[in-house]
């Protein structure tokens, strides 16, 4: 980009300007940084005052013993060495695992499946769209309660149907009360609830792509697979990274459902992190510790988002 | 002959999972709305599981003549209306600049962006609402409005990040060499192409601000401002649930956004860009 | 606001030197009466003096004593001439509305509270020895379970108001069919019972109590270690759980499995019952007896439920150290925070007045046991014969920690659902009791110790 002052003067006979200070701040801050700043003021501002500062504090926070009402007593990574070894901690953080990436898994597919016959040469289009949104859009806690209530196991509707409309089974399925199909319950729910989520963000990004592109690859040969390999993922290559990272650190941080059904039972089998983390916030009062259950996975979180981020922008651009 | 028939094929097994995923997602709503029609004796017993017998209105009427959900009602959308219009300016401006235009600290700023979500809103409720007291915003609507954006705002930029880079930069660069700004380019070029993601990320941000439980139970405390789920959560009271009200709750809750969603459908323009740029 | 005069007008009522009248008469003057002016006015006058309370108070099950407790509040405010603002908690939402309005440094002036309430925000709250004193004085004295669950260090952090424990509730047709009368004791009582009176064909059970991570469960499994005379503390308050009361606890864990394993006397799926869901088996028909709150009787009387007359309300079954329920004591407490310390007091002993409590609780159905001695007396607990079984209950309560002391460590070993895991593992992951109970001490220990420093 710039050339030595010895081959400027050789080549123009004349003497190098000096760049004066507020040139080079200006190439330093970039060519858009006017209506790039200003274009970010308003979010930087936001996200300054109501989530950096809560943020910071709650990593503070997280580093003392604090009880309610009391002022927190520094203890550095106390808390976080204390949590390593402790073995309720460790299963909740195995079963946060498995929620999270069995639930995550299934929505992925099930959004991107969703995605593409919605904007196939099927009718009715925005009918369905708007069905089957309703799982995402109705209010959690009510939808947690009503599985609750289908998956009763005498007065529940599911057990109803599988024994005695369809005789599937001879009899019912504890599906809250034993372990391992609690888990698969509060997975379900998670799934039932999250997947209009992938489906509508991959509907408006494949609504995106250019059809002259699925055209071009057509006449290159492509059938439908190749097709969706190398036209339809790359385009959404971008959004698919964003929207699977985003859904799994909230399907991570979900509350409300395993709360409602399980509380975490039965015997802690479905205890995963955001339930520990409110027993000991609300039912022991330890706020330090609580936080620091919430933070424990933070600074891996972070580096797979700032690895993700790098690895979006480097696949932008022309 | 072979390729319609991989064609019909194709919309057989499109419609068959269609209709299968439709099943799984009305069905638990279907049975929310069946119960809000059935009367008390009925809903504990296995006596007619699907269907209301009698129907009965006495849920809907008491929801809506005695108890505040009208009130509720007018708050959440009053919350959700402001905090999504909110959310989505400042987003697709942010979005725009982190995603086309050259800045320093641009890189950092999207990365820091997105960190906000690490800390689950289930523990950072209460340094947040410390803040919202500070800011003066405490038992006001105006509280939850300032929020709500704060979770929101960073999906919505980075969701919009994505469509603003998967729009070819030769149509800014084009309009550009018309005369254009570059704040011109953004507006009549960028903006129409972009409209379905910022659509669907205002669909999103307007959900989770509907929907929003814990800050809205803990920022207000005037039982004029209570928004909807918090209000439908008054019907739980220790091992009593009113079953019925809460159903019946939840489909006036539910049916409106998927009426206006299903409406702004039309909005979410196909196609875009074909024939846009030649050669 | 805008003119001076009408700031001077208004300084005056507030002071008091103004009646109400004459503020809106001379203001009037001033505004030229237009509308606007009006209506200005009118909300200048309404709101009478700045002082406003903020009071949480408790959203119970039984809405006609919120009713009551509502009207009683604004009754008394408009008396004292100052506004309330009225917030409403109910039994899921109570923790995380105190824990971020105390953090954020604004908490009510006065609220109501549960058992645990003192204990968790002794930090926040004032010290109202002397109110609760003076109250209890006058009623005859603290029963003991209340003077028991409220008093730390010596000092009160809460005025005690009223007490809901659970009793055992039994189907009277089912049990007079068969000739039986009401168990005494679990075992063999209850099973017994259970085992002649059920009906699995027909979906009916002999007793229905989860072991499963919920009020319900957490609170039969405390009573079950207390009744084979075991616990998880000892009367000094160290864990004693597979310790000295080791082998008393492994015969309670074990009875409170066999219901469900050995003696079959429970309906399948009831490891997964939430609180809800023995409430609504037994108005189902599917059970014969379960324990829960007196929440379940007021649900069926208030719904005039066709089981209601059916049902039979008796003292808890016990074992062989005597019968033991967990004590639940809701008072009344005020915040440091607060400006207005002397009118919550002044609050709080009108609400506590006995004409006023008397009209809460006759509506209460039997909710609002006594917490002071005189109100045992009070001729409403004989006026239902299932009254009497809430009366005895809450009279033989005893708090966490029994018989030690109620520690932040005895209430966190509950919150964290320690002795429903314990179960839960036997019956669902099929590991001994032995080693369920060692495995429950380890986590009481680590409670313990945290506590400590």
């Amino acid at each position: 980009m710039s050339i030595s002052a010895a081959e400027f003067r050789a080549k123009t006979g004349l003497e190098p300007k000096r760049q004066g200070p507020l040139v080079a701040a200006a190439r330093l801050l970039g060519p858009d940084a006017k209506l790039g700043y200003l274009f970010v003021l308003p979010m930087g501002v936001l996200v300054l005052a109501l989530v950096a500062y809560p943020f910071c504090y709650a990593i503070y926070l997280s580093m003392t013993r604090k009880y309610v009402g009391v002022p927190p007593v520094f203890v550095g990574f106390d808390n976080y060495i204390k949590l390593t070894h402790d073995g309720f901690f460790q299963r909740a953080v195995i079963n946060s695992f498995i929620f999270t990436f069995g639930s995550v898994g299934v929505k992925l597919v099930l959004g991107m499946v969703m995605a593409l016959v919605l904007t196939s040469a099927v009718r009715w289009r925005s009918f369905w769209t708007g069905v089957l949104l309703i799982p995402w859009v109705a209010p959690t806690v009510v939808s947690a309660l009503n599985f609750l209530w289908i998956f009763d196991y005498s007065l529940g509707v599911l057990n109803y149907l599988l024994v005695k409309v369809f005789h599937i089974l001879p009899h019912g399925v504890g599906w809250l009360s034993e372990p391992k199909t609690a888990m698969l319950s509060v997975i379900g729910v998670n799934i039932w609830r999250g997947f209009p989520f992938f489906g509508i963000s991959f509907l408006a990004g494949l609504r995106a792509i250019p059809a002259e592109m699925y055209e071009a690859a057509a006449v290159d040969g492509a059938g439908p697979l190749l097709r969706f390999r190398h036209v339809t993922l790359p385009s959404l290559r971008n959004i698919l990274i964003i929207v699977t990272l985003l859904s799994t650190i909230w399907t991570f941080n979900d509350f409300q459902i395993v709360y409602i059904l399980t509380k975490g039972g039965p015997g802690g089998a479905t205890q995963v992190i955001p339930v520990f983390t409110y027993e000991i916030a609300f039912g022991a009062q330890r706020l330090g510790e609580a936080i620091a259950v919430a933070l424990y996975m933070l600074p891996a979180m972070a580096a797979v988002i700032i690895v993700l981020a790098r690895y979006m922008r480097k696949g932008r651009g022309k | 002959m072979n390729k319609g028939l991989t064609a019909r094929l194709q919309l057989v097994g499109s419609y068959g999972f269609l209709v299968a995923l439709l099943v799984m997602v009305v069905f638990p709503f279907y049975w929310m709305t069946v119960t809000s029609f059935k009367g008390e004796e009925q809903m504990r017993s296995v006596v007619s599981m699907f269907w209301p017998s009698p129907v009965v209105t006495d849920n809907y009427r008491h929801l809506l003549g005695k108890t505040e959900f009208v009130h509720w009602f007018g708050n959440s959308v009053f919350v959700s209306v402001s905090s999504t219009l909110l959310a989505t300016a400042i987003g697709t401006i942010g979005a725009y600049a982190l995603a086309r235009l050259k800045f320093l600290g641009r890189a950092f700023m999207s990365s820091a962006v997105l960190i906000t979500y690490l800390v689950p809103p289930s523990i950072l409720f209460i340094p947040l609402y410390a803040q919202i007291r500070t800011l003066g915003l405490a038992d006001s609507l105006g509280g939850l409005i300032a929020a709500y954006p704060s979770f929101t705002i960073p999906f919505v930029t980075w969701l919009l990040m994505g469509y603003f880079e998967s729009i070819p930069v030769e149509l800014e660069e084009a309009a550009m060499i018309d005369g254009a700004t570059r704040f011109g380019a953004f507006r009549r070029v960028i903006l129409p192409l972009a409209a379905p993601g910022v659509l669907a990320a205002s669909l999103y941000a307007f959900t989770q601000a509907w929907n929003e439980f814990l800050y809205a139970l803990v920022f207000i405390t005037d039982v004029k401002l209570r928004t909807l789920p918090v209000g439908l959560s008054t019907f739980i009271t220790g091992d009593v649930y009113g079953w019925g009200y809460l159903m019946a709750g939840a489909v006036l809750t539910t049916i409106p956004v998927i009426a206006a969603y299903i409406y702004l459908q039309k909005y979410m323009v196909e196609g875009l860009t074909a024939g846009s740029v030649k050669g | 606001m805008m003119d001076r005069r009408l700031n001077d007008l208004a300084a005056q009522l507030d002071a008091g030197l103004l009646g109400r009248r004459e503020f809106l008469r001379k203001a009037a003057v001033v505004t030229g009466g237009t509308a606007a002016g009006l209506k200005v006015l009118e909300t200048m006058a309404g709101a009478q003096g700045s002082t406003k309370l903020r009071v949480w108070l408790f959203k119970s099950f039984v809405t006609a004593g919120n009713d009551v407790l509502e009207k009683q509040v604004q009754s008394w405010a408009k008396d004292r001439k100052v506004t309330v603002e009225t917030d409403w908690a109910t039994f899921g939402d109570r923790e995380q509305k105190f824990v971020a309005a105390i953090e954020a440094g604004n908490p009510p002036d006065v609220a109501e509270m549960n058992i645990l309430g003192p204990m968790r925000y002794k930090a926040a709250l004032k010290d109202v020895t002397k109110t609760a004193s003076d109250i209890a004085a006058a009623r005859g004295g603290m029963l003991p379970f209340a003077d028991r669950a409220m008093k730390l260090d010596g000092k009160y952090y809460g005025v005690p108001r009223y007490s809901m424990t659970t009793v055992f509730y039994i189907r009277k047709d089912i049990m007079e069919a068969k000739g039986l009368k009401p168990p005494t004791v679990y075992d063999p009582g209850v099973v017994e019972f259970a085992k002649k009176t059920q009906d699995p064909a027909k979906d009916l059970y002999g007793f229905g109590q989860t072991l499963n991570r919920s009020d319900d469960g957490d609170g039969f499994m405390g009573n079950i270690l207390w009744n084979y005379g075991g616990g998880v503390w000892d009367k000094d308050g160290k864990p004693a759980l597979a310790t000295s009361f080791h082998d008393q606890n492994l015969k309670a864990l074990q009875f409170a499995v066999d219901t469900i394993t050995k003696h079959k006397i429970q309906p399948p799926g009831v490891m997964g019952w939430t609180d809800v869901s023995n409430n609504e088996a037994f108005m189902a028909g599917k059970l014969v007896t379960t324990n829960n709150g007196a929440s379940l009787y007021y649900a069926m009387v208030a719904k005039k439920h066709e089981l209601a007359p059916k049902t039979l309300l008796v003292l808890t079954p016990g074992g062989p150290a005597g019968s033991f329920v967990g004590a639940s004591c809701y008072n009344w407490g005020i915040f440091q925070k607060s400006k207005y310390a002397e009118l919550g007091e002044d609050l709080i002993r009108y609400m506590e007045e006995e004409d006023h409590f008397a009209e809460y609780m006759k509506v209460s159905v039997g909710q609002a046991g006594p917490v002071y001695k005189k109100r045992a007396e009070d001729p409403y607990w004989k006026s239902d014969p299932n009254f009497a079984a809430i009366l005895q209950n809450i009279l033989r309560s005893v708090p966490s920690g029994y018989p030690g002391p109620m520690t932040p460590a005895s209430v966190e070993v509950g919150a964290q659902h320690t002795l429903t895991d314990m179960a839960g593992r036997v019956v669902t992951a099929g590991i001994s009791p032995e080693a369920a109970l060692k495995e429950a001490h380890a986590r009481v220990e680590e409670i313990y110790k945290a506590r400590r420093t």
